[in-house]
């Protein structure tokens, strides 16, 4: 039963894919919008039933199916593509032309070519294509985006980024480390959050350079330094490999900003000038005057991506422009492959000499 | 030769994935028991399988077509003890002759009696369950390489560091927030090798004509001290020497609650009476100890204090170690000569540190 009436009749929702991303996050997330009234579970679909059971369990009401073509949802559904990278651009066409709508997980798809069919089919059918990257719901990402954009603390001097950590997702299958099923690593898989953030707070950058350890296979490590024309300079390290501090750290004209990752209301700000750092969390903005409503905390990381579905049901009703269109996953996958194009392999000082050598043929093999 | 790498994800299997796939010499096939392990082996373009070092039938599937074997896996002392007899039945079903076994120095304990070598009786009478597990599992390994009729070997590396390891990552933790310290400025010997020289043992291993179902006891060339390790790491980061707590007495150590818990719980006959005890109890005292968290800090009244030192009961007995472990029988019987020094090994290894830390 719904604890909350909803205004709006129900979204109907075909999850395609029910893997570890579905059963994590999609998974709460739908099942309170669906109390709150919001969304409706039409279908689940997964060739695995074992991948659908939990899924199936939370939302008995739902179809559950192997493919896609098997359902017949109405027109104007949103279909959540959750599937591995190399099956969205497929999925994606279908669902746009059986008048779906789509929010397609990250990376937006394998290739930039994919995404701009995606695009344009979606543009074609005039059905919403929005991509899953919701970090850019964070209270703390809007935070830093404000910083950037009305220059509060001056100029950007330089950032450093280190994020990741030994891999630890639950795969269900190998297909994240097989290069025949995915054409990245790391920098593909949570590279894709950071440059979209990057990309959306600053912009592209003017020029860049980019080092992996990829040595035939997938990278583990991965590191983008990136210059911007106001010439602020950046690195970004990326692992699978070792702990890092998960920490973004901004430096400004007038102070220092860090984020840690995934701390969707929290950040850490050093104001050039005052004898302390403060540690913030965020808050519903104050008014000039004492009042005696209390400020509320901003979104939590779960609550972000609830906002992200919720985007996505206003546009789709017209309420409201869908927040990361097509066109913006787009451009973190362009800035991607890019890298991956002109890619050097990162040293590994612990190498033998004989090993560098081999490791360079091996790492420059197609 | 194909060579099966099992545990090819962790500190020592990773690097020596490394080793033999740029050294070229060997075939690799990485054996990891889930997807996500694959991280690091799947950097190069070779042949992995998933296989569950404690599974037999899974096991032998991904030994299948191998030359030679190398378990490199770990897992708690449960685990520990039911590996060798689960990797020599797969071994021996896959057609796989020649085995591989990291065993560990510990199997000596943490300080070992002047005189020590291989030849020296092991007993499982330890305060540490996990060196009890070593000398039965290695003892587990040897009766079931007689049983297949394999040929297996078992290495003895003592405290093994280099890229990804531990002993340097830990060291440099407590190093910067002042909780390293040293017993007796660091007299006593660690018994060290670099992971290198360690693969080069495996290496022997590999190509050896005899000696086989006999253990070998391998380290670093250089006799090194705790005060060697410990000040060449601190120098390396910047962090001062005189930084470093120096002890002359060491605390009494008291188990805590949990550790008392899973000694208790690791040893043979609790195992034996353990399927009879309901999954949802099991699970339910699983929750609790892992809930369980030590008494809450002093009064709002009290001053941050200055660090304190650090002090594991297993650290505490290794720096009162004053023996040396020879590698005479290594050197005769498999070639073993490790060749990198004390002094490269640790320059590779804080070159890993700054690399995995410093990448920003």
């Amino acid at each position: 039963m719904p604890t909350t009436t909803a205004t709006h009749t129900p979204q109907p929702v075909i999850l395609v894919g029910c893997g570890a991303v579905s059963q994590l996050f999609y998974l709460p997330a739908l099942r309170t919008l669906v109390a709150r009234g919001e969304f409706s579970v039409y279908a689940l679909i997964d060739p695995s039933a074992k991948a659908r059971e939990p899924l199936a369990s939370a939302f008995p009401q739902a179809h559950q199916l192997e493919s896609l073509s098997a359902c017949d949802a109405p027109a104007n559904s949103l279909v959540v593509i959750a599937t591995p990278p190399r099956f969205h651009a497929s999925q994606t066409l279908e669902a746009v032309a059986r008048g779906w709508h789509v929010l397609c997980e990250k990376p937006m798809a394998s290739t930039t070519t994919e995404c701009e069919q995606m695009i344009a089919a979606a543009r074609d059918a005039q059905r919403i294509l929005g991509v899953g990257l919701y970090k850019r719901f964070f209270p703390s990402s809007a935070y830093l985006k404000a910083l950037f954009t009305t220059g509060q603390l001056g100029e950007l001097r330089s950032f450093a980024i280190a994020e990741g950590g030994p891999f630890k997702w639950p795969a269900a299958t190998p297909s994240f480390f097989n290069k025949a099923q995915t054409h990245g690593g790391v920098l593909l898989d949570i590279g894709v959050h950071v440059l979209d953030l990057l990309i959306w707070w600053l912009g592209e950058p003017a020029r860049f350079l980019y080092a992996d350890d990829a040595m035939g296979g997938l990278e583990t490590n991965s590191r983008v330094e990136l210059h911007y024309a106001n010439g602020a300079r950046g690195i970004v390290h990326l692992s699978r490999d070792w702990a890092t501090t998960n920490e973004y750290r901004f430096v400004f004209e007038r102070g220092i900003v860090a984020w840690k990752t995934n701390d969707a209301n929290g950040l850490t700000v050093q104001l050039a000038g005052t004898p302390s750092a403060l540690y913030t969390q965020l808050i519903t903005p104050l008014s000039p005057n004492l009042s005696t409503a209390s400020s509320t905390l901003q979104a939590s990381n779960p609550q972000s991506f609830i906002a992200q579905l919720q985007n996505l049901a206003a546009a789709i009703r017209g309420d409201a422009s869908v927040f990361i269109p097509g066109e913006e996953g787009l451009r973190s996958l362009r800035l991607i492959e890019t890298c991956y194009r002109e890619r050097a392999l990162i040293d590994q000082p612990w190498f033998t000499p004989a090993e560098t050598t081999r490791a360079r043929q091996l790492a420059a093999q197609p | 030769m194909k060579v099966a790498i099992i545990g090819a994800n962790g500190f020592i299997g990773s690097r020596l994935v490394e080793v033999l796939h740029l050294g070229g010499q060997h075939q690799v096939v990485a054996v990891v028991r889930q997807p996500s392990s694959l991280a690091l082996p799947a950097r190069f373009t070779l042949e992995w399988r998933l296989g569950d070092a404690l599974n037999t039938t899974s096991l032998a599937k991904s030994l299948a077509g191998c030359d030679a074997v190398v378990h490199a896996a770990i897992g708690d002392p449960r685990q520990i003890e039911r590996m060798p007899a689960v990797l020599c039945a797969a071994a021996a079903q896959a057609g796989v002759k020649r085995l591989v076994y990291l065993s560990s120095a510990s199997v000596h304990g943490q300080i070992i009696p002047p005189g020590t070598t291989e030849a020296s009786p092991l007993k499982a009478d330890f305060p540490f369950e996990y060196n009890n597990a070593k000398v039965r599992a290695e003892g587990s390994f040897f009766a079931a390489c007689r049983k297949y009729s394999l040929a297996g070997y078992a290495l003895r590396p003592g405290v093994v560091y280099g890229p990804r390891s531990r002993w340097i990552a830990d060291l440099v933790g407590e190093l910067r927030t002042g909780q390293a310290w040293l017993y007796e400025n660091g007299g006593g010997l660690c018994n060290s090798i670099y992971v290198d020289n360690l693969i080069h043992a495996v290496d022997c291993c590999l190509s050896a004509a005899r000696g086989t179902n006999e253990a070998y006891l391998v380290g670093d060339a250089e006799t090194v001290t705790w005060a060697n390790f410990y000040h060449l790491v601190a120098d390396s980061i910047g962090v001062s020497r005189a930084g470093i707590h120096a002890l002359s007495q060491l605390p009494e150590f008291d188990k805590s609650f949990r550790e008392k818990v899973e000694n208790t719980v690791a040893q043979p006959w609790v195992q034996s009476l353990l399927p009879a005890v309901p999954y949802k109890l099991k699970r339910a005292t699983k929750t609790v100890l892992a809930s369980w968290t030590p008494p809450a800090p002093p009064d709002a009244w009290s001053l941050p204090s200055a660090p304190r030192p650090h002090i594991t009961q297993e650290v505490a007995m290794l720096q009162q170690n004053r023996w040396r472990f020879p590698h005479a029988k290594a050197s005769q019987t498999l070639g073993y000569a490790p060749p990198v020094t004390f002094a490269e090994g640790m320059r590779r290894s804080l070159s890993w540190l700054r690399f995995a830390t410093e990448l920003v």
